[in-house]
């Protein structure tokens, strides 16, 4: 089935984007507070980034088939089989598929899902884009129906803003900690004390 | 004293932490709030489940208070439901399904109409029937116009065919006392036998 296909390149790609984050935070750390720290850092820097660079990622690097001419039919309501105008059509069909969300099957894309709901929306995501309707005409679509909760990018708004902003916020306060708590180096201190305590022993 | 506060700092962590952990065991992540409330019913026009020779289309609101129940014979939440269904129907509201067929059946293939009439009939025979009709949503269009996840669901539908009420999941008498007959009582529409049960509701 190509929906299927279609998501098991999209998993792949997302769990190479968290791996690379990990490994990065693992190398850099030296010791038990920098390490903290950096992970701190760097997991926040993931929440910020990872939802941006998501909807890059998520266009599968499938092989593209060349589109079948007999697609003036119109769709049957069993069949899976969509036969796409051009290449960047299907493209956009997988990418879609991939974003939107199965409001049956809520932690499931509706490429994955088997639901009868999720059959349906693709139905429709292929008749919309037949209708040469854009990428944001469908996600609009699909929104008016089943809110913003069908869409993985969440929109910012007062309530969401949360997500973005508490770990910077939480970043930076770390960061200060880190700084304030940093004790200044203490061997010159040391070769004063030695000499204090010497004198002592003398003087005695 | 600033030591006790570094001491208590980490438990209030932990409590606030728990308790919005604890919070989140009680919420419903399918209690979603449904973009077609206190909207216009999406425009359709859709035939008979019985006869496709007769067409319905949004007129079929037109001055009643209407039940529109999504639902299908797959549907083993559907039938446990009719009964009690009929027996509002008995009471004098008007219910109207609205077919939601699940065509696609891996294992079986694609039923025939006529097999679906016929499926149809016997679960209405044995379970009751509470239809003024069956509207057959053919393409399931309108289901996803009415941002219908599955089956089954119940739309209360005003005279202006305005939706006022979108519940997900069946109708039992405790859902309908909570969540139907307060608005049934706003547009008017409230049906002898539950002026009663509103009382007892107020008391």
């Amino acid at each position: 089935m190509l929906g299927n296909k279609s998501l098991i390149e999209v998993s792949k790609s997302d769990s190479t984007v968290f791996v690379s984050f990990g490994s990065i935070s693992s190398a850099m750390a030296s010791f038990l507070t920098k390490l903290c720290f950096l992970f701190c850092l760097f997991s926040s820097l993931a929440i910020v980034v990872v939802p941006q660079t998501h909807a890059q990622n998520s266009v599968p690097v499938a092989q593209v088939e060349s589109a079948e001419p007999n697609a003036s039919e119109e769709p049957i309501i069993t069949a899976e089989n969509y036969a796409f105008d051009d290449a960047s059509q299907r493209r956009v069909f997988l990418d879609l598929t991939a974003v939107l969300r199965c409001p049956m099957c809520q932690n499931q894309n509706i490429a994955d899902s088997d639901a009868m709901i999720a059959h349906d929306m693709r139905r429709k995501v292929y008749q919309l884009l037949k209708q040469g309707k854009s990428k944001d005409d469908v996600i609009a679509f699909m929104k008016e129906r089943y809110g913003d909760f069908v869409y993985y990018q969440p929109p910012v708004t007062p309530v969401t803003i949360w997500l973005w902003v508490l770990p910077v916020i939480f970043a930076f306060v770390m960061m200060l900690v880190f700084i304030l708590r940093r004790k200044p180096t203490v061997d010159d201190d040391i070769q004063d004390k030695i000499a204090a305590a010497n004198k002592l022993l003398k003087d005695e | 004293m600033k030591r006790i506060i570094w001491f208590l700092l980490p438990l209030f962590l932990f409590l606030g932490l728990s308790v919005f952990l604890f919070q989140g065991l009680f919420s419903d992540p399918r209690d979603r709030e449904s973009e077609v409330l206190a909207e216009a019913f999406p425009p359709f026009t859709l035939p008979d489940l019985m006869d496709e020779s007769l067409s319905y289309d949004n007129s079929v609101f037109d001055g009643n208070v209407t039940l529109v129940n999504v639902w299908g014979v797959w549907c083993v939440t559907c039938a446990i439901e009719l009964p009690y269904l009929e027996t509002l129907k008995d009471q004098g509201y008007r219910i109207v399904g609205l077919y939601y067929d699940q065509d696609l059946d891996p294992d079986f293939g694609t039923k025939t109409l006529e097999r679906v009439r016929s499926e149809v009939v016997t679960t209405l025979a044995k379970y009751g029937n509470p239809y003024a009709f069956n509207i057959f949503d053919v393409y399931r269009d309108t289901a996803l116009d009415l941002g219908v996840t599955g089956a089954p669901e119940h739309f209360l539908v005003d005279s202006q065919g305005v939706i006022r009420v979108h519940h997900l999941g069946d109708i039992n008498p405790r859902v309908w006392k909570n969540k139907f007959v307060p608005v049934l009582r706003e547009l008017g529409a409230l049906m002898p036998a539950d002026e009663e049960l509103s009382a007892d509701v107020r008391k």
